[in-house]
C-alpha cells in the first residue's frame, strides 16, 4: 500500500460526513464555475458588439448619457458624422446605427436597432425566416429575441403605441444584436424621438491598414465630439461593469473559501478526535509529525478536490440548464481553462488551509494520551 | 552481556507533581533478555514501558535505550520506528485497511517500494500464522487474530526491543497461550529483547527475570514480593 492510497481511503471511512463536506464545498465551487462562465460570457458578448460584423472599431459620442444602455451609455450624435468618418482615409465602410431601448408589453428593455439595409451584409446579417423589412411598418427580429418574447414572422409587435409587423427573423451570430430587432434607421430615430441622430458608427478599415493609427487620427481630429472604442477597456462604463462582475465573482469565491474552510476544519477536527488512539499508534510505530501532518492535510485536500470535480460538473450543468431553458437570454456562457483552474485552486487552498489546524492538533497529541484514550 | 536499556533514578509525575507515577527507577536490561514487569494497578508499569519506548518524556533521571539517549534525543520518532516494536492491550489496528496493510504501516518511514512492503508484511503474517487472512479487514478477524496482526506489525521494522503492555489482557487463556508462544519463540529464535507488562503471574514466570513495580519504584529482591507469596492479581 502506498502512503497516497491511505490518504485517499481515509476520508471516506465516514461516508456521510465526507459527503456532507463535499456537498458544502461543491456548492461553493459550482457557484464559482457558473459565475465565471457567465461573467466571461457577458464580457465576450460585449466585445462582440464592438466588433459587430467584423468591424474594427466603434465610434460614439464623447458625451455620456447613462440612460442609453443600448450604446454603452454614450449620448446620441448627428448622423452626418458618419459621412465624415467614411471619408477618412483607409476606411472600408462605416455604418451608422441607432441602438435604443423601447418599452414593449413583453420586454421593458426591448432593444431596437436602426440600421439601413445597405449595411446588413456588413454586420453579417442573415435572414433565417421570412424576408427583409420592406414597408415602413415592418421590422425583422433577432433569433434570440424571437425565442424570448415568443414572436415570429407574421406576428405583430406594439412599439410606442404603434403596430409593427415582423417580416422575418435574422441571425448575426452576435448575441447582443440577435437579442433585438432591426428596422430602418429613420424609423428607430422616430421611435426614439431623436431624428437625425445615431448612437454609434461601426467602422471597418481597409485590409492591412493600422487600426491604432486610424483611431488615433480620428480621436485627434474629432476628439471634441467623438470617441473611438476599439476594445472594451475603452469604455468607462463597461470597464466598471466588468470590474464589478469580476469583483462580485471574487467576493463569492472568497465567501466560498471561508465557509468551505470552516466546514472542512470541523470535518477534519472530528476525524482527528475520532482517531486519537490510531494517531497515537502511528506515533508509536515511528511516524514523524511531518508524515502525520501531511496525511491529515492530504485527507482534507482529497475531500476538497473531490468537491472541486463534482462542483465544476454541477456548475457547468447548471449554466447549461439556464441557457437551455432560456433563462439568460443573450448570454452565451464562455468556459476557459481559467474558469475551472480557478475552481481547483480555490478547492486546493480550502483543503490545505482547512486541514492545517486539525493536522497540527493531531501532531500535538502526546502518544501516551492517545493510547490511554478510550 | 551489554545492556540494551539503562535507567537511572528516573522520575515522572503527573497532575503538577501530585501523582508520582515513577519515583526513582533504576533498571538495566540486557540485550536479548526476556523481562516481565508486574505490580498492582496504578503502580507505574505502563508509564515505565512508555518511557522505554520513548512515548513519554521523563521529568528527571537518565534513560538510554539501544544507544539512544531518550532524555536528549530529538529524533524520537526515528528511534521508535527503528528500534521498538509496540504491542498494546488493545490491538489498535486501523479499521479501514486490510491486515496486510496494517502491518505495512510502520514501514512507511523506510525507503522501500510498495511491493517490498507487501512482501515483507505477508512474510510477517506467515510467522504469526495469518497469511491466509492477509486481505481481511480487522473487524472480520477474531480478537486473538487481531492481536497476532498487531504482533506482526510490531515486527515490521526488525526492532531490537519488543514492548508489550498486557498483550494478552483481553484474550482468553487458550488464545493468550498461543500469542505468548509466538512472542517467546521470537525472543528465542531472533534474539529480540522482550519486555512484557502483565497482571498474570503465569505469563510473568515465562520470563528470564521478573521485575516488580510498586508505587513507582522497583522492589528489590528482599522486599515482600508478590512472586514469593504467589498471589496472582
Ligand atoms: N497521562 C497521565 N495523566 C495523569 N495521570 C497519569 C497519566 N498516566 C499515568 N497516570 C497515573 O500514573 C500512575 C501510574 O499509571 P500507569 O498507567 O503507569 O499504571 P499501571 O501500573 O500501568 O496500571 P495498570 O495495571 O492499571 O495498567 C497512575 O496513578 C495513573 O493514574
Ligand atoms: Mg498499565
Amino acid at each position: 500500500m502506498s502512503f497516497l492510497s491511505l490518504i485517499f481511503k481515509n476520508p471516506f471511512r465516514n461516508k456521510s460526513r465526507a459527503l456532507l463536506s463535499i456537498i458544502g464545498i461543491g456548492i461553493g465551487i459550482a457557484t464559482i464555475v457558473a459565475l465565471g462562465a457567465i461573467t466571461d460570457g457577458l464580457i465576450s458578448s460585449a466585445e462582440d458588439t464592438l466588433h459587430a460584423g467584423g468591424s474594427d472599431f466603434t465610434v460614439s459620442s464623447k458625451e455620456q448619457d447613462s440612460s442609453n444602455m443600448g450604446s454603452f451609455g454614450s449620448a446620441s450624435f448627428n448622423e452626418t458624422w458618419r459621412d465624415k468618418i467614411a471619408n477618412e482615409s483607409n476606411i472600408e465602410w462605416a455604418a451608422g446605427v441607432y441602438v435604443g431601448n423601447v418599452v414593449t408589453k413583453d420586454d421593458p428593455f426591448f432593444i431596437m436597432i436602426g440600421l439601413n439595409k445597405e449595411h446588413y451584409n456588413m454586420v453579417d446579417l442573415k435572414i433565417v425566416e421570412g424576408h427583409e423589412n420592406t414597408a415602413e411598418n415592418e421590422i425583422i427580429i433577432g433569433k434570440l429575441a424571437s425565442d424570448t418574447i415568443n414572436k415570429t414572422t407574421g406576428d405583430t409587435i406594439e412599439l410606442d403605441d404603434k403596430e409593427y409587423k415582423i417580416s422575418g427573423v435574422y441571425e448575426t451570430g452576435n448575441s447582443n444584436m440577435d437579442m433585438g430587432a432591426i428596422t430602418t434607421l429613420s424609423t428607430v430615430q422616430n421611435l426614439m424621438d431623436d431624428e437625425g441622430n445615431i448612437t454609434s458608427i461601426y467602422v471597418k478599415v481597409n485590409k492591412d491598414a493600422d487600426v491604432d493609427e486610424i483611431t488615433e487620427n480620428i480621436d485627434k481630429k474629432y476628439g471634441d465630439n467623438l470617441t473611438t472604442i476599439a476594445s472594451l477597456s475603452d469604455i468607462e462604463m463597461v470597464g466598471e461593469m466588468v470590474d464589478m462582475l469580476n469583483g462580485a465573482s471574487w467576493a463569492i469565491s472568497l465567501l466560498a473559501i471561508i465557509i468551505g474552510g470552516i466546514g472542512i476544519i470541523n470535518t477534519m477536527l472530528m476525524s482527528v478526535f475520532e482517531r486519537i488512539r490510531e494517531i497515537g499508534v502511528l506515533k508509536a510505530v515511528g511516524w514523524s509529525s511531518k508524515r502525520i501532518l501531511i496525511m491529515i492535510i492530504g485527507e482534507s485536500v482529497v475531500i476538497t478536490l473531490t468537491a472541486g470535480v463534482i462542483g465544476s460538473i454541477v456548475g457547468f450543468i447548471g449554466v447549461e440548464a439556464l441557457t437551455y431553458f432560456n433563462l439568460m437570454p443573450g448570454v452565451t456562457p464562455v468556459y476557459t481553462v481559467w474558469t475551472f483552474l480557478k475552481a481547483f485552486i480555490v478547492a486546493l487552498i480550502v483543503g490545505i488551509v482547512g486541514g492545517i489546524y486539525p493536522a497540527i492538533k493531531a501532531t500535538k497529541l502526546p502518544p501516551t494520551e492517545a493510547l490511554r484514550y478510550e | 552481556m551489554e545492556n540494551i536499556a539503562q535507567i537511572r533514578n528516573l522520575k515522572k509525575s503527573y497532575e503538577n507533581g501530585n501523582i508520582k507515577a515513577l519515583n526513582g527507577i533504576d533498571l538495566d536490561i540486557k540485550r536479548g533478555e526476556f523481562v516481565s514487569i508486574i505490580g498492582p494497578s496504578g503502580s507505574g508499569k505502563s508509564t515505565l514501558l512508555n518511557m522505554l519506548g520513548a512515548l513519554d518524556i521523563p521529568d528527571s533521571g537518565e534513560i538510554k535505550v539501544a544507544d539512544y539517549d531518550l532524555t536528549k534525543n530529538k529524533n524520537l520518532n526515528e528511534f521508535r520506528g527503528k528500534k521498538i516494536g509496540f504491542i498494546f492491550q488493545l490491538h489498535n489496528l486501523i479499521p479501514n485497511i486490510s491486515a496486510c496493510e496494517n502491518v505495512e504501516i510502520p514501514m512507511f518511514a523506510q525507503k522501500i517500494s510498495s511491493k517490498e512492503m507487501r512482501n515483507k508484511s505477508l512474510s510477517l503474517l506467515e510467522i504469526v500464522g495469518l497469511k491466509d487472512k492477509a486481505e481481511m479487514l480487522p473487524n472480520k478477524l477474531s480478537g486473538g487474530e487481531r492481536q497476532r496482526v498487531a504482533i506482526a506489525r510490531a515486527l515490521a521494522n526488525n526492532p531490537s526491543i519488543i514492548l508489550a503492555d498486557e498483550p494478552t489482557g483481553s484474550l482468553d487463556s487458550k488464545t493468550s497461550n498461543k500469542i505468548l508462544k509466538q512472542l517467546t519463540r521470537l525472543h528465542e529464535e531472533e534474539n529480540v529483547t522482550l519486555i512484557i507488562v502483565t497482571h498474570d503471574m503465569n505469563v510473568a514466570k515465562l520470563a528470564d527475570r521478573v521485575i516488580e513495580v510498586l508505587d513507582g519504584k522497583i522492589l528489590s529482591k528482599n522486599d515482600d514480593s508478590l512472586l514469593d507469596s504467589e498471589i496472582s492479581i
